[in-house]
């Protein structure tokens, strides 16, 4: 181990760990930002999707739960999920908050407290609100559609500066990591700007143990192989639900911390096709433009999105076989896509046991159920208003918000930090990502993870 | 260290292909086209015990008359709509998915074995996007 004492060590460069580091960089601390996976650049990004898949995830791909119905997708890389996420950056609603402040409570969960965090997170990214020319047909099949049954949706907003969909460029090709750097991924709006700034970078490390002591905290882990360690002030866990929950846990955390590992959601998804009888060529340009702003669906705990996905990644959602599978992977470009995001109880559980082998827990719940049932029934009526002569129902379920295992909160027999993102009885060691969400918001979970990073940048800076 | 799949796992991995993805019109058979050569590279992060269950498996099926793979990966799919928990169901859903992962990248794919000649999977579904990187 080197004789260093950094200021603040992040481990994970996330949403989460990629924007907090940037703040606490810019502040002139000794920083250092730790990633498991490698670093990729706008011209190194996997051109393939099937390369993407097998070198950006963990697992080399999907990884599914305990009883193999639902996958789960993180990523491995500067950047984290948000190299591949869409980058939707939708703020919290009341409701959002106040099922935190109940769960948790944490009461300094509200718009008015995180309002001065989200203005400067908005600042420091370039964001976008897409208007009716951008939209592709996909999408204009799906708010015609709406129109006509009385949905409400709106023109979503993302983090990008410039996508050149004027010149023909389709974004599903940045769902492998954007090309031109327009993407707001954490790596783009703050990790080369920090790195440009002196930050110190480590990737290709993966960190297994943490020591937290009452001055500092010693971490250890491999880097290629070979054993490593490092010491800071105060070290920053930001790798997400399933890495940040396996570090605790294989740090020894659990006899401490009930908690750990517990009230994991993640916003199960569910796509279903539809068949028009024209192209609709949902893979074109700006591929995700819209989604369900409806008081009734945001009620009734689900929303819908414009979304669709390339050819593997569809041929997966088909669970036909044959020359079937085939007929239908024909009609690719007249597929219209809609995806239903279930806001989901906290009840999975993130296990790991003493080799760091991860077990993920994820029942559907009744109340799941429901909500899932209701989504899709609006999404049959949309396909089919929109005039598609077949529906593909799906049975295929995912997740991509990974939330909740080191959850926040006041009770140390019920959360694993504290409001001060402190793990509780730890004052060397912090949690900074969705790890420490308390339950589903049912909201885009990025802009709210960067936001909390900010705040705990202004309370470490103090 | 890499994963590396044997010779008969490959042999096995082309008879289940060929029933997920059969000759059939324009498309060819998954082991005319399948980019064998891509899938040591594309399995290179799959855990070691998953990797050396999935080669076992794939090495197993390549003793099995095309009968018996058809069955298997009709029980594979249907295990997506039975709801036990048991550890059964688990294990075939995770190989449903795992196989036409492994073949879906292989053949829906750039991915491809170089030395086909005909129309690719890609282009008989017209699957085309325009980067402009600059």
């Amino acid at each position: 181990m080197s004789n260093k004492i950094y200021d603040f060590i992040v481990v994970g460069s996330g949403s989460g760990g990629g924007s907090l580091a940037y703040y606490l960089n810019k502040s002139g601390a000794k920083v250092l930002l730790l990633e498991a996976g490698k670093f990729y650049r706008k011209n190194t990004f996997p051109k393939t999707e099937a390369e993407t898949s097998a070198n950006l995830y963990w697992g080399g791909g999907i990884e599914f739960g305990k009883d193999g119905k639902m996958g789960f997708l993180r990523t491995r890389l500067v950047g984290g999920s948000s190299i591949v996420y869409q980058c939707l950056m939708d703020r919290f609603d009341d409701n959002a908050f106040d099922a935190w402040k109940d769960e948790s409570g944490v009461d300094w969960f509200s718009n008015a407290t995180m309002d001065a965090h989200y203005n400067q997170i908005e600042r420091d990214m370039q964001l976008h609100t897409f208007t009716a020319s951008e939209r592709n047909r996909n999408a204009n099949l799906f708010t015609e559609a709406c129109d006509k049954l009385g949905y409400k949706w709106s023109d979503l907003r993302r983090g990008q500066s410039d996508c050149a969909h004027d010149r023909g460029n389709d974004c599903i090709g940045c769902l492998g990591g954007c090309f031109r750097d327009s993407k707001q991924s954490s790596l783009v709006a703050f990790v080369q700007k920090a790195e440009k700034e002196g930050l110190e970078i480590i990737t290709d490390t993966e960190i297994h143990k943490v020591e937290p002591n009452s001055n500092t905290c010693k971490i250890h882990g491999i880097q290629n192989g070979q054993k490593v360690s490092f010491e800071g002030t105060k070290v920053i866990l930001s790798g997400g639900a399933f890495g940040t929950t396996r570090m605790m846990s294989m740090s020894g955390f659990k006899s401490k911390l009930p908690a750990l590992g517990k009230k994991f959601a993640s916003h199960p998804q569910f796509m279903w096709l539809g068949f028009q009888n024209e192209p609709v060529d949902a893979h074109k340009l700006a591929f995700q433009t819209v989604a369900s702003k409806d008081p009734n669906f945001r009620k009734e705990g689900f929303k819908l999105e414009n979304v669709f996905a390339p050819p593997i990644s569809i041929g997966m959602l088909m669970n036909v076989t044959g020359k079937k599978h085939q007929d239908y992977m024909k009609k690719y470009r007249y597929m219209q896509c809609i995806e239903v995001a279930v806001r989901d109880e906290n009840v999975g559980e993130i296990q790991c046991d003493n080799n760091g082998k991860l077990t993920i827990i994820k029942p559907l719940t009744d109340q799941d159920k429901t909500r899932r049932d209701k989504g899709l029934a609006a999404i049959k009526n949309i396909l089919q208003t929109a005039g598609a002569n077949e529906v593909f129902e799906s049975n295929f379920y995912f997740g991509l918000h990974l939330m909740g295992g080191c959850v926040m909160g006041t009770d140390s027999d019920k959360s694993v930090v504290n409001p001060e993102f402190n793990v509780h009885g730890e004052k060397t060691l912090y949690i900074a990502d969705s790890s420490i969400y308390p339950n589903a918001p049912g909201i885009n979970p990025g802009l709210t993870i960067k936001a909390l990073s900010h705040r705990l940048s202004t309370q470490l800076l103090k | 260290m890499a994963n590396h799949f044997s010779k008969r796992a490959i042999v096995g991995l082309k008879k289940v292909g060929d029933v997920y993805c059969p000759k059939n019109g324009e498309f060819p058979a998954y082991s005319e086209v399948a980019g064998i050569g891509y899938l040591d590279q594309l399995t290179i992060h799959v855990p070691p015990d998953d990797f050396t269950a999935l080669n076992l498996a794939l090495a197993i099926f390549s003793f099995f008359p095309k009968g018996i793979i058809e069955w298997l990966v009709l029980t594979f799919q249907k295990a997506a709509n039975n709801p036990s928990e048991g550890i059964l169901p688990s294990t075939y859903r995770q190989l449903n998915l795992g196989l036409r992962g492994l073949v879906f990248s292989t053949y829906y794919s750039e991915l491809i074995n170089p030395e086909y000649k005909g129309k690719t999977p890609l282009q008989i579904i017209d699957f085309q996007i325009n980067r402009i990187e600059d």
